[in-house]
């Protein structure tokens, strides 16, 4: 899994590449971290380079939205493969958040 | 225009005062935001300002001599609360009265001072003092402050008609007035009318809760109030606890309000027919969930899976096949393209499963 975080615009973007999974969720979190607090809440997760995700990564996730949900923010998830996607739709979690 | 030694004196003992009307404002400000909220009122503003020099040097130099020291101005320290309804402006006065000693004498309700040729649409003025046991700094006592309470509507009219440069309505042109009037009473009108719908909504949702609560859902009809308060019987954990049970999965409970518009675009138009899609539904729902996830290492599901597969179940057996599907996904999203492969993979599951 590898992490990268920019900024363009006034948005933050996430490129996510490989598996999210048991053994790297707790490092995701740590990668994400600085994105939890600030003055920028907008932020866009490029997923294109994601295959895989476990329920412990849609737990990050969530955790996600509501730190950008609590300060007003928008979380989006965008270019999700298929088998992703699927994850997120089964588990209602494209319910939660912000799929394009 | 230069002032006369008793005016002089008055602003000088204003300079020496400010920072002990600055700790006033504070002070005054903090009681204010604290009953709000300890009352559960939402109000449009709470506003404060300190009279300026120039604004205290002008009002001396027209009436200086009515005023024998500083404290007799009672205004120096001003205060507003704007609401959005009319009776709160009474629900907030009772607790202005009980947090702050008013100077009746002073205070003045100008909304029973209209008549028919009375200009203006206004508003009702306490001057007060901290009480002995409020104040922290016993110097605050002395000082008067006032307080303004009035509704948005008001807030406007005053606003607009002090841009214009009238302060009463000697000066003003008949036209203007007439004009002026008219308005005030046009927003008057509205102050009521919103009073009025906001009781009207507060009694529908009152007698809509007890509909709920007695299990009357054939005389609630769908929408977004009715969902809420059905939504406050949880009608959908116990198929999210059915579907949870396979993985033995933790429930994030998340907000289903959305599915209010799914519900109402697939034709749904009481709660009662909320509760036959769940009595009808429920079973077959369960069973593409678990389709879905039995095997995998999911661990987690939003409640919303519950009511999501409900309506999938739904649309299937009424035969809108994939475009139902598709129509109930970008009613919740607009994305057209995943939603499509999203309606096509669970078209195929539920025909494999034989739930259609």
């Amino acid at each position: 899994m590898q992490v990268i975080i920019s900024s363009h615009d006034n948005q933050t973007v996430v490129t996510l590449t490989g598996r999210v999974d048991t053994t790297n969720a707790e490092q995701f979190l740590q990668d994400i971290s600085p994105l939890m607090e600030g003055d920028n809440p907008d932020i866009v997760v490029d997923c294109s380079g994601m295959d895989y995700t476990s329920s412990q990564g849609l737990r990050v996730f969530l955790m996600l939205q509501k730190s950008v949900g609590s300060r007003k923010g928008r979380l989006v998830l965008k270019d999700m493969q298929p088998q992703v996607r699927e994850v997120f739709d089964i588990t209602g979690f494209s319910n939660i958040i912000t799929i394009v | 225009m230069s002032l006369d030694l008793h005016c002089e004196m008055i602003l000088d003992e204003y300079r020496q005062s400010l920072p002990l009307y600055r700790q006033l404002e504070q002070e005054v400000r903090a009681a204010l935001d604290r009953i709000i909220a300890d009352n559960n009122l939402y109000v449009n503003a709470i506003e404060s300002r300190i009279k300026t020099e120039e604004s205290l040097r002008g009002k001396l130099e027209i009436k200086g001599q009515k005023y024998a020291l500083l404290n007799d101005i009672t205004d120096i320290l001003g205060c507003r609360i704007i609401t959005f309804y009319t009776d709160e402006v009474d629900k907030i006065a009772s607790l202005v009265e009980k947090t702050f000693d008013i100077d009746w004498s002073n205070s003045v309700d100008k909304r029973k001072l209209r008549d028919l040729d009375r200009f203006g649409y206004v508003s009702l003025h306490y001057i007060c003092h901290l009480p002995a046991d409020r104040c922290h700094d016993a110097r605050l006592r002395g000082f008067p402050f006032e307080i303004q309470m009035r509704t948005a509507l008001q807030h406007v009219w005053a606003t607009i008609n002090h841009d214009m440069g009238y302060k009463g309505d000697i000066e003003v042109p008949r036209e203007h007035l007439r004009n002026m009037n008219r308005i005030a009473g046009m927003l008057e009108l509205a102050d009521e009318q919103f009073s009025r719908i906001r009781n009207e909504v507060t009694n529908y949702r009152r007698q809509v809760q007890t509909l709920v609560a007695d299990g009357d859902f054939a005389h609630v009809p769908l929408d977004s109030d009715t969902f809420s308060s059905y939504l406050d019987i949880h009608p959908f954990h116990k198929l999210a606890e059915r579907i949870a049970a396979i993985n033995q999965a933790e429930i994030y409970h998340d907000n289903l309000m959305p599915y209010t518009k799914v519900l109402l675009r697939l034709g749904f138009k009481t709660l009662d027919d909320v509760e036959r899609l769940i009595r009808d539904c429920s079973d077959a729902a369960f069973q593409l969930a678990s389709h879905q996830i039995t095997g995998t290492d999911i661990d987690i599901i939003a409640l919303s899976v519950s009511i999501q597969n409900l309506c999938c179940v739904y649309t299937l057996q009424h035969g809108y096949g994939v475009a139902g599907l598709e129509f109930l996904f970008n009613t919740l999203a607009d994305n057209p393209k995943s939603n499509h492969q999203r309606a096509v993979r669970i078209f195929e599951q539920a025909h494999k499963i034989n739930i259609v």
